[in-house]
């Protein structure tokens, strides 16, 4: 069993697809061709802060709450995907999908790893960074794959204003982190 | 001749003075992710000598594609060494 694992890691194939990372290039068409396959398939674009708030409203009604009377649930289609539950919701299966899909290619890749947290620090700015995230994913109805790919996807001009707004936060984020991390 | 013996002789010695001189220096960025090892190996490479090592330890599969090919736009000379499971080394020599 060990001489096949030894025999597989020198084998180039395997090298390429599982092991070394893809170049910017193939990784673009990959998601172009994927998210085409996507919209075809589902009949909506691809996004993935949306659903995660449907996990968000099953969690709070799991211990009780009720998010009837909220304005972002009123809808009669947000409604019927939250009694739909997770195993109706095509975007609930795709988030899955890309949590399990990355933890298949790390252990193909024998990548994982269990990191340790350095510093109260970090916890601190994850939580936030995490917290601000989703809030103006939902205030910007889309996050930088529903709101910008998806968006520029479709031809949208929304796309390319979110793209703007995009490069100014990753400004202003990254002198953030300059001044709090280094 | 002789003087050509010479002159590969002090060439020898002025390779063997340099690496002598040269320091290797660790940069621990474990546990971090993506741009902050980049950014602490910019910052780090401008404070060593010419000839010195920076070795940066990094576990985010990000900084493994970003940092060797930053260093390599600069010009130096790069190596990765994957260390564990999802561990590296980036071993950067500062040429210039």
């Amino acid at each position: 069993m060990k001489k096949i694992w030894e025999k597989l890691e020198k084998n180039q194939y395997y090298a390429t697809i599982f092991k070394n990372p893809f170049t910017y290039v193939t990784g673009a068409v990959l998601l172009s061709v994927l998210q085409i396959a996507l919209l075809a398939s589902s009949g909506n674009p691809w996004g993935v802060s949306g659903p995660f708030t449907n996990w968000g409203a099953w969690i709070f009604e799991a211990f009780g709450g009720s998010v009837d009377k909220w304005f972002y649930f009123s809808s009669a289609g947000a409604q019927n995907t939250l009694n739909g539950g997770f195993l109706n919701d095509t975007g609930s299966i795709q988030n899955a999908g890309i949590i399990i899909g990355a933890l298949a290619a790390t252990l193909l890749a024998s990548q994982f790893k269990l990191k340790k947290i350095k510093s109260v620090k970090q916890v601190i700015a994850a939580v936030l960074g995490g917290l601000l995230m989703g809030y103006g994913a939902r205030l910007a109805f889309g996050c930088n794959i529903g709101a910008l790919f998806s968006g520029i996807a479709s031809l949208s001009l929304s796309g390319w204003v979110f793209a703007l707004a995009l490069l100014v936060g990753a400004f202003i984020g990254s002198k953030l982190l300059a001044k709090f991390f280094m | 001749m002789l003087l050509q013996i010479c002159g590969r002789k002090r060439k020898w010695a002025h390779n063997a003075e340099r690496i002598i001189k040269m320091k290797e220096y660790t940069l621990d960025c474990l546990g971090e992710a993506c741009p902050v090892p980049l950014m602490k190996t910019e910052k780090k490479i401008n404070s060593i000598e010419v000839g010195d090592v920076l070795i940066v330890q990094i576990d985010h599969s990000c900084a493994m594609k970003n940092v060797p090919e930053w260093a390599r736009t600069q010009g130096y000379n790069v190596e990765i060494d994957e260390v564990g499971d999802g561990e590296w080394e980036v071993v950067i020599e500062k040429t210039k």
